[in-house]
């Protein structure tokens, strides 16, 4: 199954910042492929919310671009900066307080 | 696999659908591309594949909105804004390259000029500053008043500074000094003399009060020694090169053995005194026995006095009239008679005070009797500050008129841009940000110019300014006035400009350019008035040192050699055999002996009064009295007025006087003076007051008319030549055409009568001008800056010229086709203007009336400027503004109409 945008929409920034923390160099339908991939197809990234998130982490400083031409096509990769390598760790451990928290709240069991 | 026209396809469709920037198209294409071939991998065909991609990015609205939100995210960085208005800026500068052009360039010669005349002022105000105790160093002046006599001097006698410091404990330190002209100096083993004109005898205090560096020596006990003499860095270099001064010994004047005590850093350039030998006022030569005189009434001695923290010189100077009564009255009383008291003299409307006058007001504020060098004028400062200002504003006012006239060709700039929701902040940001930027090219041209024009200003002002490259003040500065004079000459046109109404202007309604006219009139004008006004200051100038320099002078300036420190030739003798030697050179006519000349040189003021008459403030003349020989009045062809000149032939010559015209009114001598005799003091009793009983007596035995021996901002004071011995100089008139010929034969028979001694010579007509220096060099510089100041407002007129010939090409056009001439479109043109620069003189007249008039209160011989030099400036500036305009009136007359009426 997959689920909601609403859902998404806060942990978008965090999810892109990962995946390039993991793999490097990347670009933007590499991200949605690798994002479907780790999670087994249920989130997909509409091109309609990558973009933009990219474009304000690389307005923030976060990333910076490399372009390559690829035959007729320009293709343009992501790559973290310093400072956007300790933005994605801290992304990440306030995203896991955050589940802890919700399990809380929520009054559920994590497995 | 996806091919080349499969790429292209997407390509188009995508810009079909409206994405186009740059960078969201480039990366859309991509990720397309990339799925699709993805799809058509698990089979699918290419149109389906796209079709299904198509639909995920929700088709061409989907696509839009990826596009919008990431232009959004990039317009929010407010590195965009900035550069979007500085590409704007840039194409606007680019665009109306001859506008920018008249805008930098009169802006940067503004700048320029500003920068220099600021270097000047800086200069001028840090006049020894270089003290640590600057501000409790006072310097002693005395003013007296008597009769018809008016003396200030700015020195005293030998005994006040030690009296003061005793009773007033205020008084930290005070220090002497005594100047007696120049010294031929040599090493003791030397046999070469070199003449030094900066030695002064002066007291052990003197590095204790003035923050002088002692490099070697001690500067407590330096000086403190009789025959101890103190050198600066330079003279240790020129006399003792590659070794140590300390412990050497100087001659000076052939006669004085001195031993160097200190060496000392030489002393600033930004001072009022460079001395470079400082000779101890102790022991027995005879300036040492004079400093150490107790008369108060012979006033030789420059005095400072070096007050206590948190003393008050204002407190101090109210204290003078005791300390007038209690030392100078019993002095002044026993030389007068009895019946002298201080209160009496004081209350008849006399005058003897002494003042204080702070170290650092010296060089701007003072000229009085005594001074050790030339000093500046606080005058001047203000001059130039006002001319730099002037100039300032004349390129800001371009800069401005230029601006707004423009307008018109952005009206419809500024509507579109509103329309499309611009905000006037940020219409006024734009054209802030284009001014400062023309500002800002104009600074680096302006400092590249002005470092450029530095050693010829230095030339004419007599400085050694420099650009101050590797001050961090003078950065900050510059980038303080950039941001200011950017947003001054921005700041108008910008409100102007972002006020236009969208409706209006994209409708064509707005008056465009011209019909503002008002305040741009009134710039130009304002223009012209500073322009007009510095032409008359110029040629004001001009002519007064003009008048100076041709008035008659009362005696013959042209062709007379003056020979310096004739001393050397000592015993005296030999200076009358020199001159006889020297008289026998082909073409020299006559010669005089004497160190008294009418230009800047000796002066020796003693008080007189008629032979008979008790002595009393009100019939005592302070005459100036000069010892001249036989030849004297020849030689500097002055013309007898009454009686006879001095001659050989009357043993009792000895004893008599000649005077100036000036002299006899104040002597009341009646109609004939010839015969007369006046009478001085001849002697000083023990304590140094002089003696009532040694009188000595002269006997007039003519007139000579007046004869300017200072400069013509001072009238004629009463004089008298007397026949004594001086031999500070030997004058000689020749009549050769060949100059150099006649030095060459006195040089040699210089070298035979005194080997070793320096030959110096100067010519009269040269040592006159040289008073006027200041005058030329302040005339020189003024005329610069405003020429400099007219070039740049032309500049602007040739601009707006331009601009409005530009906006009435059409007017033109239909005017040529219904007849009319090139000359009546010339005047057309020119009339709006000349009607601004007639009004321009209207104004700049009474200013510069009032103006001149002030500038020449402070000479007693002036010019008379006539109503012809106004004119003058007015019509010279209506022709170069006439001919500024014409040319581009005259484009525009000469222009076929067919071209401008063709094209709509």
């Amino acid at each position: 199954m997959t689920h909601s945008s609403e859902l998404l929409k806060g942990t978008l920034q965090t999810i892109v910042l990962k995946v390039l923390k993991d793999h490097g160099k990347t670009y933007g339908y590499e991200i949605t492929q690798r994002v479907k991939e780790l999670s087994d197809g249920s989130i997909v990234l509409t091109e309609g919310a990558l973009y933009p998130t990219l474009h304000k982490l690389e307005a923030e400083g976060l990333l910076k671009t490399e372009r390559v031409l690829i035959g007729k096509r320009v293709r343009k990769y992501y790559v973290l900066t310093p400072l956007g390598k300790s933005e994605a760790r801290e992304r990440v451990i306030e995203f896991v307080d955050f589940i802890k928290t919700m399990s809380t709240v929520l009054q559920v069991q994590m497995s | 696999m996806l091919t080349n026209e499969h790429i292209d396809y997407i390509i188009k469709d995508l810009n079909y659908r409206g994405i186009v920037a740059d960078d969201i198209q480039d990366e859309l294409i991509d990720h397309v591309c990339s799925s699709v071939e993805e799809q058509m991998n698990g089979g699918e065909k290419f149109i389906d594949a796209y079709s299904k991609i198509l639909k995920s990015f929700g088709h061409t609205n989907g696509l839009r909105e990826i596009q919008k939100k990431s232009i959004q995210v990039e317009n929010q960085k407010t590195k965009n804004m900035i550069k979007n208005y500085l590409t704007i800026a840039w194409r606007n500068f680019r665009k109306q390259s001859f506008y920018s052009f008249i805008n930098v360039a009169g802006l940067a010669v503004g700048i320029a000029a500003c920068l220099v005349i600021v270097l000047f002022i800086i200069d001028e105000l840090s006049y020894d500053s270089y003290n640590t105790k600057a501000n409790r160093i006072y310097r002693v002046n005395e003013e007296i008043k008597f009769g018809g006599n008016h003396i200030k001097l700015c020195v005293s006698g030998a005994p006040t500074a030690n009296a003061l410091q005793q009773d007033y404990p205020e008084i930290e330190a005070a220090v002497r000094f005594r100047g007696y002209g120049s010294y031929l100096v040599k090493p003791a083993n030397g046999t070469q003399n070199i003449k030094e004109q900066n030695v002064i005898w002066t007291d052990s205090t003197f590095f204790k009060i003035f923050s002088v560096k002692v490099l070697e020596g001690n500067p407590i006990t330096a000086l403190k020694e009789p025959a101890s003499i103190a050198i600066s860095k330079r003279m240790a270099q020129k006399y003792f090169p590659g070794k140590s001064a300390l412990g050497e010994s100087l001659i000076l004047d052939n006669k004085y053995n001195a031993k160097i005590t200190a060496v000392y850093e030489d002393i600033p350039r930004a001072s009022h005194f460079h001395f470079d030998i400082l000779i101890a006022q102790v022991g027995d030569w005879p300036a040492a026995k004079e400093a150490q005189s107790q008369t108060f009434l012979s006033e030789n001695f420059n005095t400072y006095l070096l007050l206590k923290e948190g003393a008050n010189a204002r407190a101090l100077e109210k204290k003078f009239p005791g300390f007038l009564k209690k030392y100078f009255g019993p002095q002044i009383a026993s030389a007068l008679g009895s019946e002298f008291t201080m209160e009496k003299f004081l209350a008849t409307g006399n005058k003897w005070e002494l003042t204080l006058t702070a170290l650092k007001d010296i060089h701007l504020h003072s000229d009085l009797t005594g001074e050790f060098e030339p000093n500046g004028n606080i005058t001047y400062v203000y001059l130039f500050g006002i001319i730099a200002a002037f100039i300032l504003a004349i390129a800001c006012i371009n800069f401005m008129n230029l601006s707004t006239a423009r307008s018109s060709n952005r009206a419809k700039e500024v509507g579109v841009r509103k329309v499309m929701g611009s905000l006037r902040s940020h219409l006024v940001r734009q054209f802030l940000t284009e001014s400062v930027l023309v500002t800002l090219l104009s600074f680096i041209i302006a400092i590249g110019l002005a470092y450029l024009l530095l050693p010829y200003f230095n030339d004419l002002a007599l400085k050694q300014l420099e650009l101050p490259l590797t001050s961090p003040v003078f950065y900050l500065t510059l980038i303080g006035s950039l941001l200011l004079i950017g947003l001054m000459a921005g700041v108008y046109p910008s409100f102007f400009l972002s006020a236009f109404k969208p409706v209006n202007v994209l409708k064509g309604h707005v008056a465009l350019g011209m019909k503002s006219g008002f305040i741009r009139s009134a710039l130009v004008v304002f223009q012209f008035v500073i322009s007009i006004f510095l032409i008359i200051g110029a040629i004001t100038v001009n002519r007064q040192l003009n008048f100076i320099q041709n008035k008659k002078l009362g005696f013959e300036k042209n062709q007379v050699i003056i020979i310096h420190d004739a001393y050397a030739l000592r015993p005296f003798p030999n200076v009358q055999a020199f001159k006889t030697e020297v008289l026998k050179v082909p073409g020299v006519a006559n010669g005089t002996i004497s160190g008294f000349l009418p230009v800047n040189s000796d002066r020796n003021n003693n008080t007189y009064w008629k032979e008979g008459n008790q002595p009393t403030p009100n019939n005592l003349v302070s005459l100036q009295s000069w010892s001249v020989d036989t030849d004297y009045i020849e030689t500097m062809g002055m013309k007898i007025k009454i009686g006879r000149g001095f001659s050989k032939e009357f043993i009792s010559d000895s004893s008599a006087v000649i005077l100036n015209e000036a002299a006899i009114p104040m002597f009341s001598l009646g109609e004939n003076p010839i015969g007369q005799k006046i009478s001085t003091f001849n002697g000083n009793r023990p304590d140094g007051s002089p003696d009532p009983k040694q009188l000595k007596s002269w006997t007039i035995i003519g007139v000579i008319e007046n004869f300017h021996f200072s400069t013509m901002k001072e009238g004629i004071t009463p004089l008298g030549l007397l026949l004594n011995k001086s031999d500070g100089n030997v004058s000689f008139k020749f009549n050769s055409a060949n100059t150099n010929e006649v030095i060459q034969s006195i040089e040699k028979v210089w070298k035979q009568l005194a080997p070793g001694q320096p030959f110096q010579y100067s010519f009269l007509d040269e040592d006159f001008g040289r008073m006027y220096t200041t005058e030329q060099r302040l005339a020189k510089i003024f005329f610069t800056f405003a020429g400099l100041a007219i070039i740049i407002a032309c500049l602007g007129l040739f601009a707006l010229t331009a601009f409005t010939a530009e906006q009435r090409t059409k007017e033109i056009g239909i005017r040529k086709v219904l007849g009319a001439s090139v000359g009546g479109i010339v005047v057309l043109l020119s009339k709006e203007f000349g009607k601004l620069i007639l009004i321009s003189f209207a104004l700049a007249a009474p200013l510069a009336w009032y103006a001149v008039n002030w500038w020449l209160k402070s000479y007693t011989y002036k010019v008379e400027i006539g109503i012809p030099v106004y004119l003058l400036a007015g019509i010279g500036a209506f022709i170069v503004a006439w001919l500024t305009m014409s040319y581009q009136s005259m484009k525009a007359a000469l222009s076929n109409p067919v071209n401008s009426l063709r094209s709509e």
